[in-house]
């Protein structure tokens, strides 16, 4: 099972996908707060719901009037599961219980040809729902239609006769002169109280066991309803970053221009545009390298989003993806593991990192190392990880690894490398920071490209620090030093 | 007198029935109302907090409980229910939480007894009331609170019907006193147009504009240095709510003599004042000198719960 802590769900913006959608009913909002993850043996039921999202989007633009309709009956919809399951047990249920599991099926009722309408071309899959007539036919017996809950006088001949001898004791109530003639008539009337008390009562458990051989069914229909409310999130969330239905594959991954919404958003407000990342990854440890600033965690991270939102049943924000599923999903973030007490930062590094190894082994694994072993000197820190890659290579899980140590890369079976500054002239950039008079790391982060390509055979950490220190105009005593030992 | 009242109440779509302590009548008006107007009209019922108790809990009296004509709308908590007699039609759930559990609207679909526990919160009780009025109410009435709290009532209800009696005190001067009171600043004029903000100081604003808007309480230490020093003379103080106004009857008086214009964001009117001139306490003010006094000091019907709502 993929789980996937709170502040890992932060991390890689998976926190914040989900904050982008609003889940209307109890049951569709709590979808969304319980997040479930598909397990790799419940394939179909996601193949499922892949199709049904896939399909809400196509149709989210033609039906957009009847989502909100939708929408808006979700959101009166109140948490009745609660009076279904003791309805179920045999208790009676109260008059508030039963005006609102009314009110619900009323909804029902509004709802299902909506559903229908779309459904007409959209085509779900296994999202049906009951007739909801059979229950309110209990709750409404007369056919009133009426938005209250009132246990009508027809419901038992003792019942109409007590409340016509309630209504009588009224109105002799209300003409009644002596004080004695009063009390006399408030005592009859209050045994007659009590009397409707108890007959409503009966009546309220009559519909309670109608309602009872039917709490399967509407509990049922409940779930549903929730899948429709996460369906029509999930299908709006894929309009608004753009969403594919992934081929799912035996182990390889693939992700074409993944982009990743929270980035998206933020790079938006500054007026600047993420630049979508592609990466193919299959079984062992692949590396990514580049400059520090280079964006190696953003694409990984933007992996991890990605496999999340794909096993959670939400279309996978990329131009072309084929993802296998993962038993699970393990990540080692540098600035998470510190935060452990008692050991140094290498040293809780290495814990995480055996115990992450340790779910690893357990089935086929997606496992996300950043720039693993930072934490201690860089001579021992390049053996360590080097080790690691090799060992990762035969281990049962799609590894991907970012670093900036040397010879890790030949080490994998699979190396990637940011693009970075590697197009870009230092003069260029010297010229631009004297004319502009801007920051230099703003000028830097502006030719900076986070794109990745695959680097075949050999290859060692793209040499952008000495590119960076040209570019801010080091010393020249210095820059000549560095030179000389490159 | 009784027609002066009705004809008070029918001037306000909603309204607020507060009193000055226990026992100064708000159920026995409550319940008057309810019997004489509730059978043409439907009127929408609920109480600012918990009301409706059939013994009152702080002096152990008896208490009349309320008694509602059939077709009335009533907001209050889930657990109360069970506590009434009517024949119930559930209308409505609010999603208003009280200790009580969720303040639900019924219709009463026969006569009979009710328990009320309301929401507590000015902008509940204002949902609630719409919430009748959408369920076809043709009036809103709220069971108040007591004493300063009720001043609060303004701004839930255009009407306010002010209760007090002999309960209050021993000495009729300071009953009739502290009511005037409190009706005085319940029933500031509304305020037309609104002046700027306070700023640093309301003696700054005062002097710059003429006038000011306090957000908070107005109290004596604020306005008895200004009123000394003349900065208010002929100026124009503008409140909140009628809840925010903490001055001495004395310090009302010299605002009034100096030409200060006391007003209030929002806009209610006490309809009537009614007395009860016997107290839960054991002693009794003279009903006639009682009513004739508080006739003098208010220009709104005052009414005797004892004699004239029977």
């Amino acid at each position: 099972m993929i789980a996937i802590r709170f502040e890992e769900r932060e991390k890689i913006g998976l926190q914040y996908a989900l904050e982008t959608l609003h889940g209307c009913s109890p049951f569709g909002i709590e979808k969304i707060r319980r997040l479930r993850f598909y397990a790799p043996e419940e394939r179909a039921e996601l193949e499922d719901e892949l199709y049904n999202v896939e399909q809400a989007a196509r149709y989210g633009e033609e039906f957009k009037a009847v989502y909100d309709k939708l929408c808006m009956l979700l959101c009166q919809m109140k948490e009745i599961r609660g009076t279904m399951r003791r309805i179920k047990n045999g208790d009676t249920p109260d008059h508030v219980e039963l005006f609102e599991l009314k009110n619900y099926l009323q909804r029902m009722e509004t709802l299902i040809p909506l559903v229908q309408q779309v459904d007409e071309k959209a085509q779900f899959k296994n999202l049906a729902f009951h007739d909801p007539a059979v229950a309110l036919a209990v709750l409404d017996p007369e056919n009133t239609r009426s938005r209250g809950f009132y246990i009508p006088d027809s419901a038992t001949q003792k019942l109409r006769e007590i409340r016509q001898a309630k209504k009588q004791i009224e109105e002799q109530l209300y003409h009644a002169v002596t004080d004695a003639e009063k009390d006399e008539l408030r005592q009859r009337r209050t045994r007659i109280c009590a009397e409707e008390d108890s007959e409503e009562m009966k009546v309220r458990k009559a519909m309670g066991a109608s309602l009872a051989p039917l709490a399967d069914d509407i509990l049922e229909d409940i779930e549903n309803v929730g899948r429709l409310d996460f369906l029509i999130q999930k299908a709006r969330f894929a309009l608004r970053y753009g969403g594919i239905r992934p081929q799912i594959t035996d182990g390889e991954l693939e992700l074409i221009d993944m982009v990743n919404p929270e980035l998206v958003d933020l790079l938006a407000e500054k007026g600047r545009a993420f630049v979508p990342v592609s990466i193919q990854l299959r079984r062992g440890a692949t590396v990514i390298t580049g400059a520090n600033m280079g964006g190696k965690s953003v694409a990984m991270k933007t992996v991890a989003l990605n496999v999340a939102l794909f096993q959670a049943g939400f279309l996978v924000c990329a131009e072309e993806a084929k993802l296998p599923l993962f038993h699970s999903v393990q990540m080692l973030f540098d600035d998470l593991q510190s935060i452990q007490s008692g050991l140094s930062g290498f040293g809780s590094e290495i814990v995480q990192f055996q115990k992450a190894l340790g779910e690893v082994e357990q089935g086929y694994a997606l496992f996300l190392l950043d720039e693993f072993a930072r934490g201690t000197n860089p001579d021992e820190g390049a053996v360590i990880v080097q080790a690691v890659t090799r060992y990762l290579n035969g281990v049962n899980a799609i590894s991907l690894l970012t670093t900036h140590y040397d010879k890790v890369a030949e080490n994998a079976n699979a190396h990637y490398q940011i693009i970075g500054l590697r197009d870009v002239d230092p003069d260029q950039i010297r010229n631009e920071l004297k004319a502009t008079g801007d920051d230099g790391i703003q000028v830097i982060a502006r030719h900076m490209n986070y794109g990745l390509y695959r680097v075949e055979g050999k290859a060692d950490c793209p040499r952008d620090a000495l590119n960076i220190c040209r570019m801010l105009s080091l010393k020249p005593e210095i820059l000549a030093q560095i030179e000389q030992s490159y | 007198m009784v027609p002066e009242l009705e004809k008070a109440l029918a001037g306000a779509k909603t309204m607020s029935i507060v009193g000055m302590c226990k026992n100064a009548g708000k159920t026995t008006v409550l319940n008057w109302i309810l019997q004489n107007t509730g059978r043409e009209r439907v009127l929408g019922l609920t109480s600012i907090g918990r009301d409706g108790e059939s013994t009152d809990v702080v002096t152990g009296t008896e208490k009349p409980s309320i008694f509602v004509p059939e077709g009335t709308l009533i907001a209050t908590a889930k657990d109360m229910l069970r506590l009434g007699d009517v024949t119930k039609e559930i209308m409505a759930t609010t999603g208003i939480p009280t200790p009580l559990g969720e303040v639900v609207v019924m219709r009463a679909r026969s006569d009979g007894y009710v328990q009320i526990a309301g929401p507590s919160i000015t902008t509940q009780l204002k949902a609630v009331s719409e919430l009748f009025f959408e369920l076809g109410a043709d009036q809103s009435i709220i069971d108040g609170a007591l004493g300063r709290k009720s001043l609060g009532a303004r701004a839930v209800a255009e009407g306010i019907i002010l209760c007090t009696g002999a309960s209050y005190h021993m000495s009729m001067d300071k009953v009739i006193e502290d009511t005037l009171n409190i009706y005085r600043i319940m029933n500031l004029p509304k305020a037309d147009t609104l002046p700027p903000e306070v700023e640093g100081t309301l003696e700054k604003t005062l002097k710059q504009h003429g006038e000011a808007l306090v957000n908070g309480a107005l109290t004596d230490t604020m306005v008895v240095p200004l009123l000394r020093s003349g900065v208010l003379r002929g100026g124009r103080l503008v409140v909140r709510d009628p809840s925010k106004v903490l001055l001495k009857p004395d310090t009302l008086d010299k605002l009034q003599t100096r030409g200060v214009a006391l007003q209030a964001v929002d806009a209610a009117r006490t309809l009537c004042v009614t007395i009860n001139p016997v107290s839960a306490y054991g002693w009794k003010f003279d009903k006639d000198e009682f009513r004739r006094r508080m006739s003098e000091a208010v220009d709104v019907p005052v009414i005797n719960v004892k004699e004239a709502l029977k």
